[in-house]
Protein backbone atom coordinates (compact mmCIF):
# COMPACT_ATOMS: atom_id res chain seq x y z
CA UNK A 1 0.00 0.00 0.00
CA UNK A 2 1.36 3.68 -0.63
CA UNK A 3 1.82 6.43 1.73
CA UNK A 4 2.92 9.92 1.08
CA UNK A 5 5.60 9.25 3.04
CA UNK A 6 9.31 11.52 1.97
CA UNK A 7 12.47 9.09 1.86
CA UNK A 8 13.77 10.53 4.83
CA UNK A 9 10.30 9.89 6.71
CA UNK A 10 10.62 6.68 5.28
CA UNK A 11 13.78 5.79 7.30
CA UNK A 12 12.07 6.07 10.48
CA UNK A 13 10.21 2.35 11.05
CA UNK A 14 7.08 2.69 11.25
CA UNK A 15 6.85 0.47 14.92
CA UNK A 16 9.42 3.34 16.08
CA UNK A 17 6.84 5.76 15.80
CA UNK A 18 4.66 3.98 17.02
CA UNK A 19 6.26 3.05 20.18
CA UNK A 20 7.36 6.95 20.70
CA UNK A 21 3.65 8.14 20.31
CA UNK A 22 2.77 5.61 22.93
CA UNK A 23 5.52 7.49 25.06
CA UNK A 24 3.97 10.38 24.57
CA UNK A 25 5.83 11.93 21.61
CA UNK A 26 3.33 14.12 19.38
CA UNK A 27 5.90 14.70 16.79
CA UNK A 28 6.20 11.28 16.41
CA UNK A 29 2.34 11.02 15.74
CA UNK A 30 2.40 13.85 13.33
CA UNK A 31 4.73 11.96 11.13
CA UNK A 32 2.29 9.26 11.34
CA UNK A 33 -0.53 11.83 10.34
CA UNK A 34 1.51 13.47 7.87
CA UNK A 35 2.28 9.87 6.35
CA UNK A 36 -1.07 8.81 5.96
CA UNK A 37 -4.04 11.70 6.27
CA UNK A 38 -4.36 11.59 2.71
CA UNK A 39 -5.44 8.23 2.06
CA UNK A 40 -7.66 7.91 5.36
CA UNK A 41 -8.72 11.41 3.78
CA UNK A 42 -10.08 10.06 0.63
CA UNK A 43 -11.25 6.75 2.02
CA UNK A 44 -13.53 8.74 4.33
CA UNK A 45 -14.50 11.11 1.67
CA UNK A 46 -15.18 8.31 -0.92
CA UNK A 47 -18.30 7.28 1.55
CA UNK A 48 -19.03 10.25 2.90
CA UNK A 49 -19.07 12.75 -0.16
CA UNK A 50 -18.34 16.02 1.57
CA UNK A 51 -15.17 17.46 2.35
CA UNK A 52 -15.97 19.78 5.33
CA UNK A 53 -17.26 15.84 6.63
CA UNK A 54 -14.39 14.17 5.29
CA UNK A 55 -12.21 16.28 7.63
CA UNK A 56 -13.50 16.30 10.62
CA UNK A 57 -14.42 12.55 10.67
CA UNK A 58 -10.27 12.33 10.15
CA UNK A 59 -9.88 14.41 12.75
CA UNK A 60 -11.59 12.47 14.82
CA UNK A 61 -10.31 9.02 13.80
CA UNK A 62 -6.56 10.61 14.69
CA UNK A 63 -7.93 12.13 17.81
CA UNK A 64 -9.11 8.76 18.77
CA UNK A 65 -6.17 6.92 17.64
CA UNK A 66 -3.94 9.17 19.25
CA UNK A 67 -6.12 8.24 22.50
CA UNK A 68 -6.12 4.84 22.27
CA UNK A 69 -2.01 4.06 20.80
CA UNK A 70 -1.26 2.97 24.28
CA UNK A 71 -3.26 -0.30 23.27
CA UNK A 72 -1.96 -0.93 20.02
CA UNK A 73 -0.09 -3.88 20.47
CA UNK A 74 1.58 -4.46 16.91
CA UNK A 75 -0.46 -7.63 15.80
CA UNK A 76 -1.49 -6.14 12.54
CA UNK A 77 -0.15 -2.94 10.57
CA UNK A 78 -0.40 0.46 11.81
CA UNK A 79 -2.11 1.19 8.58
CA UNK A 80 -4.44 -1.10 9.20
CA UNK A 81 -5.11 -0.43 13.05
CA UNK A 82 -5.99 3.04 11.85
CA UNK A 83 -8.19 2.00 8.94
CA UNK A 84 -10.32 0.03 12.06
CA UNK A 85 -10.62 3.33 13.42
CA UNK A 86 -11.37 4.81 10.59
CA UNK A 87 -14.48 2.74 9.47
CA UNK A 88 -15.18 2.67 12.50
CA UNK A 89 -15.95 5.82 13.05
CA UNK A 90 -17.22 7.10 9.82
CA UNK A 91 -19.83 3.68 9.71
CA UNK A 92 -20.91 5.23 12.83
CA UNK A 93 -21.51 8.48 11.39
CA UNK A 94 -23.57 7.19 8.56
CA UNK A 95 -25.79 5.27 10.42
CA UNK A 96 -26.61 8.36 12.66
CA UNK A 97 -26.62 10.38 9.56
CA UNK A 98 -29.35 7.75 8.35
CA UNK A 99 -31.09 7.72 11.08
CA UNK A 100 -31.56 11.22 11.10
CA UNK A 101 -32.81 11.38 7.65
CA UNK A 102 -30.50 14.96 6.89
CA UNK A 103 -31.23 14.93 3.42
CA UNK A 104 -29.41 14.69 0.23
CA UNK A 105 -25.87 13.13 1.51
CA UNK A 106 -24.12 15.19 -1.40
CA UNK A 107 -23.40 18.40 -1.11
CA UNK A 108 -19.87 18.99 -2.89
CA UNK A 109 -20.26 17.05 -6.06
CA UNK A 110 -20.31 20.23 -8.52
CA UNK A 111 -16.97 21.38 -6.45
CA UNK A 112 -14.94 18.41 -7.19
CA UNK A 113 -11.50 18.14 -7.89
CA UNK A 114 -10.55 16.61 -11.26
CA UNK A 115 -6.98 15.36 -10.54
CA UNK A 116 -5.09 13.16 -12.86
CA UNK A 117 -4.61 9.48 -12.27
CA UNK A 118 -0.83 8.80 -9.84
CA UNK A 119 -1.12 12.64 -8.94
CA UNK A 120 -0.36 13.21 -5.39
CA UNK A 121 -2.47 16.58 -4.27
CA UNK A 122 -2.06 18.67 -7.50
CA UNK A 123 -3.47 18.26 -10.57
CA UNK A 124 -0.62 17.99 -13.04
CA UNK A 125 -3.22 20.13 -15.16
CA UNK A 126 -6.46 21.60 -15.83
CA UNK A 127 -8.70 19.37 -17.89
CA UNK A 128 -10.65 21.17 -20.65
CA UNK A 129 -14.27 22.21 -19.74
CA UNK A 130 -15.39 19.35 -21.72
CA UNK A 131 -13.47 17.05 -20.24
CA UNK A 132 -13.85 18.65 -16.80
CA UNK A 133 -17.79 17.97 -17.20
CA UNK A 134 -17.66 14.53 -18.27
CA UNK A 135 -15.39 13.76 -15.36
CA UNK A 136 -17.47 15.48 -13.11
CA UNK A 137 -20.62 13.86 -14.48
CA UNK A 138 -18.82 10.61 -14.17
CA UNK A 139 -18.03 10.53 -10.42
CA UNK A 140 -20.78 12.17 -9.21
CA UNK A 141 -22.58 8.96 -10.89
CA UNK A 142 -20.16 7.16 -9.45
CA UNK A 143 -20.58 8.30 -5.64
CA UNK A 144 -24.24 8.19 -6.38
CA UNK A 145 -24.37 4.04 -7.19
CA UNK A 146 -22.21 4.11 -3.81
CA UNK A 147 -24.48 5.86 -2.19
CA UNK A 148 -26.98 3.01 -3.09
CA UNK A 149 -24.92 0.67 -0.97
CA UNK A 150 -25.12 0.10 3.12
CA UNK A 151 -21.69 1.46 4.58
CA UNK A 152 -20.16 -1.61 5.47
CA UNK A 153 -20.80 -2.78 1.26
CA UNK A 154 -19.22 0.79 0.75
CA UNK A 155 -16.19 0.06 3.35
CA UNK A 156 -15.71 -3.02 1.48
CA UNK A 157 -15.69 -2.13 -2.30
CA UNK A 158 -13.46 1.32 -1.42
CA UNK A 159 -10.33 -0.90 0.32
CA UNK A 160 -10.37 -3.40 -1.89
CA UNK A 161 -11.05 -1.07 -5.06
CA UNK A 162 -8.85 1.79 -4.16
CA UNK A 163 -6.81 0.97 -1.56
CA UNK A 164 -5.71 -2.38 -2.98
CA UNK A 165 -5.99 -4.06 0.60
CA UNK A 166 -5.62 -7.85 1.00
CA UNK A 167 -9.25 -9.77 2.17
CA UNK A 168 -7.42 -10.58 5.48
CA UNK A 169 -6.63 -6.79 5.99
CA UNK A 170 -10.02 -5.53 5.18
CA UNK A 171 -11.11 -8.71 7.46
CA UNK A 172 -8.82 -6.92 10.93
CA UNK A 173 -10.18 -3.27 9.48
CA UNK A 174 -13.86 -4.50 9.45
CA UNK A 175 -13.48 -6.93 12.51
CA UNK A 176 -15.52 -9.21 10.60
CA UNK A 177 -14.76 -12.64 9.11
CA UNK A 178 -12.29 -13.04 5.77
CA UNK A 179 -15.63 -15.21 4.79
CA UNK A 180 -17.76 -11.76 5.22
CA UNK A 181 -15.40 -9.78 3.59
CA UNK A 182 -15.83 -11.86 0.65
CA UNK A 183 -19.95 -12.27 0.25
CA UNK A 184 -19.70 -8.68 1.09
CA UNK A 185 -17.18 -7.60 -2.30
CA UNK A 186 -20.10 -10.16 -4.40
CA UNK A 187 -22.92 -8.01 -3.45
CA UNK A 188 -21.42 -4.82 -3.67
CA UNK A 189 -19.87 -5.25 -6.93
CA UNK A 190 -23.14 -7.05 -8.33
CA UNK A 191 -25.20 -3.96 -7.53
CA UNK A 192 -22.08 -1.73 -8.96
CA UNK A 193 -22.00 -3.22 -11.84
CA UNK A 194 -25.50 -2.96 -12.45
CA UNK A 195 -25.66 0.90 -11.74
CA UNK A 196 -22.37 1.92 -13.32
CA UNK A 197 -22.44 -0.70 -16.46
CA UNK A 198 -23.21 2.24 -18.89
CA UNK A 199 -20.13 4.45 -17.69
CA UNK A 200 -17.80 1.71 -17.28
CA UNK A 201 -18.40 -0.01 -20.73
CA UNK A 202 -18.60 4.11 -22.70
CA UNK A 203 -15.42 5.50 -20.46
CA UNK B 1 -8.31 -20.35 2.46
CA UNK B 2 -11.00 -22.45 2.91
CA UNK B 3 -14.62 -20.67 1.02
CA UNK B 4 -17.47 -22.14 2.03
CA UNK B 5 -20.15 -20.37 -0.48
CA UNK B 6 -21.08 -19.72 -3.84
CA UNK B 7 -20.23 -15.77 -3.29
CA UNK B 8 -16.73 -16.32 -1.26
CA UNK B 9 -15.57 -18.53 -4.55
CA UNK B 10 -16.89 -16.05 -6.77
CA UNK B 11 -15.14 -12.81 -5.55
CA UNK B 12 -12.26 -15.23 -4.67
CA UNK B 13 -12.44 -16.53 -8.47
CA UNK B 14 -12.97 -12.61 -10.14
CA UNK B 15 -9.77 -11.69 -7.97
CA UNK B 16 -7.88 -13.90 -9.68
CA UNK B 17 -7.37 -15.68 -5.36
CA UNK B 18 -8.47 -19.47 -6.56
CA UNK B 19 -5.88 -21.10 -7.90
CA UNK B 20 -5.00 -25.58 -8.21
CA UNK B 21 -7.66 -27.82 -7.35
CA UNK B 22 -10.42 -25.27 -6.05
CA UNK B 23 -9.73 -23.10 -9.52
CA UNK B 24 -10.63 -25.87 -11.23
CA UNK B 25 -13.37 -27.29 -9.29
CA UNK B 26 -15.12 -23.78 -9.53
CA UNK B 27 -14.76 -23.19 -13.50
CA UNK B 28 -15.74 -27.05 -13.55
CA UNK B 29 -19.13 -26.13 -11.64
CA UNK B 30 -19.59 -22.67 -13.26
CA UNK B 31 -23.07 -23.80 -15.84
CA UNK B 32 -22.32 -20.73 -18.26
CA UNK B 33 -18.47 -20.26 -18.56
CA UNK B 34 -18.28 -17.57 -21.07
CA UNK B 35 -20.72 -15.73 -19.24
CA UNK B 36 -19.20 -15.76 -15.74
CA UNK B 37 -15.92 -14.95 -17.61
CA UNK B 38 -17.81 -11.90 -19.40
CA UNK B 39 -19.08 -11.00 -15.51
CA UNK B 40 -15.18 -10.95 -14.55
CA UNK B 41 -14.46 -8.55 -16.96
CA UNK B 42 -16.80 -6.61 -16.33
CA UNK B 43 -16.11 -6.45 -12.76
CA UNK B 44 -12.49 -5.50 -13.77
CA UNK B 45 -13.78 -2.65 -15.36
CA UNK B 46 -15.54 -1.47 -12.67
CA UNK B 47 -12.57 -2.06 -10.50
CA UNK B 48 -10.76 0.12 -12.69
CA UNK B 49 -13.50 2.87 -13.28
CA UNK B 50 -13.44 2.86 -9.20
CA UNK B 51 -9.50 3.38 -8.91
CA UNK B 52 -9.43 6.02 -11.37
CA UNK B 53 -11.89 8.10 -10.08
CA UNK B 54 -12.21 7.49 -6.54
CA UNK B 55 -8.15 7.34 -5.66
CA UNK B 56 -7.07 10.82 -6.73
CA UNK B 57 -9.55 12.58 -4.28
CA UNK B 58 -6.71 15.06 -2.41
CA UNK B 59 -7.21 17.13 0.88
CA UNK B 60 -6.30 20.33 0.76
CA UNK B 61 -4.49 22.41 3.36
CA UNK B 62 -2.60 19.19 4.14
CA UNK B 63 -0.31 21.21 6.73
CA UNK B 64 -3.12 23.26 8.57
CA UNK B 65 -4.93 19.29 9.18
CA UNK B 66 -1.66 18.65 11.32
CA UNK B 67 -1.89 22.20 12.97
CA UNK B 68 -5.69 21.37 13.71
CA UNK B 69 -4.53 17.96 15.27
CA UNK B 70 -1.97 19.15 17.28
CA UNK B 71 -4.32 22.10 18.39
CA UNK B 72 -6.99 19.29 19.00
CA UNK B 73 -4.59 16.76 20.95
CA UNK B 74 -3.19 19.54 23.27
CA UNK B 75 -6.65 20.69 24.13
CA UNK B 76 -7.22 17.10 25.36
CA UNK B 77 -4.40 16.88 27.37
CA UNK B 78 -5.43 20.17 29.17
CA UNK B 79 -7.96 18.90 29.66
CA UNK B 80 -7.13 15.50 30.90
CA UNK B 81 -4.24 17.32 33.21
CA UNK B 82 -7.21 19.38 34.93
CA UNK B 83 -9.80 16.44 35.46
CA UNK B 84 -7.00 14.11 36.47
CA UNK B 85 -7.25 14.37 40.97
CA UNK B 86 -4.25 15.62 43.05
CA UNK B 87 -1.84 12.98 44.18
CA UNK B 88 -2.55 13.27 47.55
CA UNK B 89 -6.18 12.41 47.28
CA UNK B 90 -5.64 9.53 44.25
CA UNK B 91 -7.08 6.84 46.09
CA UNK B 92 -7.18 3.53 44.32
CA UNK B 93 -10.12 1.23 44.39
CA UNK B 94 -8.78 -1.14 46.81
CA UNK B 95 -7.55 1.48 48.91
CA UNK B 96 -11.17 2.80 49.27
CA UNK B 97 -12.46 -0.47 49.19
CA UNK B 98 -10.44 -1.33 52.78
CA UNK B 99 -10.38 2.22 54.17
CA UNK B 100 -14.87 1.57 53.87
CA UNK B 101 -14.51 -2.05 55.15
CA UNK B 102 -12.35 -1.01 58.40
CA UNK B 103 -14.67 1.88 59.24
CA UNK B 104 -17.87 -0.57 59.14
CA UNK B 105 -15.60 -2.82 61.06
CA UNK B 106 -14.98 -0.05 63.53
CA UNK B 107 -19.16 0.75 64.02
CA UNK B 108 -20.34 -2.41 63.79
CA UNK B 109 -17.89 -3.27 67.39
CA UNK B 110 -18.77 -0.08 68.82
CA UNK B 111 -22.34 -0.36 68.53
CA UNK B 112 -21.92 -3.91 69.66
CA UNK B 113 -20.56 -2.85 72.72
CA UNK B 114 -23.09 0.46 73.16
CA UNK B 115 -26.19 -1.78 72.78
CA UNK B 116 -24.86 -4.63 75.29
CA UNK B 117 -24.57 -1.98 77.77
CA UNK B 118 -27.88 -0.07 77.03
CA UNK B 119 -30.91 -0.57 79.61
CA UNK B 120 -34.14 -1.54 78.00
CA UNK B 121 -36.00 1.83 76.45
CA UNK B 122 -38.65 1.36 78.52
CA UNK B 123 -37.02 2.33 81.72
CA UNK B 124 -36.62 5.77 82.70
CA UNK B 125 -33.41 6.69 83.46
CA UNK B 126 -34.43 7.70 86.53
CA UNK B 127 -35.53 4.74 88.03
CA UNK B 128 -35.79 4.30 91.39
CA UNK B 129 -36.78 2.44 94.38
CA UNK B 130 -38.13 3.30 97.61
CA UNK B 131 -35.60 2.43 100.27
CA UNK B 132 -37.30 3.94 103.37
CA UNK B 133 -41.30 5.24 103.41
CA UNK B 134 -41.35 4.99 106.87
CA UNK B 135 -43.15 7.83 108.66
CA UNK B 136 -43.99 9.13 112.45
CA UNK B 137 -47.67 9.14 112.76
CA UNK B 138 -47.13 11.44 115.22
CA UNK B 139 -45.20 13.74 113.27
CA UNK B 140 -47.16 13.56 110.34
CA UNK B 141 -50.05 11.38 109.86
CA UNK B 142 -50.68 11.89 105.92
CA UNK B 143 -47.27 12.47 105.62
CA UNK B 144 -45.28 10.69 102.80
CA UNK B 145 -41.28 10.02 102.13
CA UNK B 146 -40.00 8.74 99.41
CA UNK B 147 -36.13 8.39 98.57
CA UNK B 148 -34.87 8.15 95.11
CA UNK B 149 -31.80 6.64 94.26
CA UNK B 150 -30.53 7.57 90.36
CA UNK B 151 -29.48 4.51 89.09
CA UNK B 152 -25.65 5.28 88.59
CA UNK B 153 -25.63 6.10 92.36
CA UNK B 154 -24.67 9.88 91.42
CA UNK B 155 -28.27 11.56 92.49
CA UNK B 156 -30.67 10.96 95.56
CA UNK B 157 -33.82 12.91 95.89
CA UNK B 158 -35.46 12.99 98.87
CA UNK B 159 -39.32 13.37 98.60
CA UNK B 160 -40.97 14.25 101.45
CA UNK B 161 -44.87 15.51 101.30
CA UNK B 162 -46.99 16.10 104.07
CA UNK B 163 -45.27 16.94 106.86
CA UNK B 164 -45.69 20.23 108.73
CA UNK B 165 -42.02 20.46 110.02
CA UNK B 166 -38.71 18.72 109.03
CA UNK B 167 -38.15 16.20 111.34
CA UNK B 168 -35.10 16.62 113.22
CA UNK B 169 -32.70 14.38 112.27
CA UNK B 170 -33.07 15.20 108.23
CA UNK B 171 -32.36 18.80 109.07
CA UNK B 172 -29.04 20.29 108.32
CA UNK B 173 -25.79 20.04 109.88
Amino acid sequence: MQTEATPAEADVSELDLVKRCQAGDTDAFDQLVTRYRQRIFGMIYNMVHNEQDAWDLAQDSFIKAWKSIARFRGQSSFYTWMYRIVTNVTIDWLRKKQVKGTGAEFDDSIELKTIEPGSRTVPKADALPFQRMEQNEIRARIDEAIKELSPEHRAVILMKETEGMQYHEIAEALECSIGTVMSRLFYARKKLQNLLRDVYENV
Amino acid sequence: MFMKTFEEKWTAWLDGELRGKDLAEFEASLPDRAAAEAEKIEAQKLGTLLKRELSARAMGNEEFFNHQLRGQIEAESITKRDESPRPGFSWSIGRLFWTGATALALFVVCTFFVMRNKEPADQSQYLSQILNARVDPALGPNATISMFQAKEDKVTVLWVDGLQTLPAEYAAK
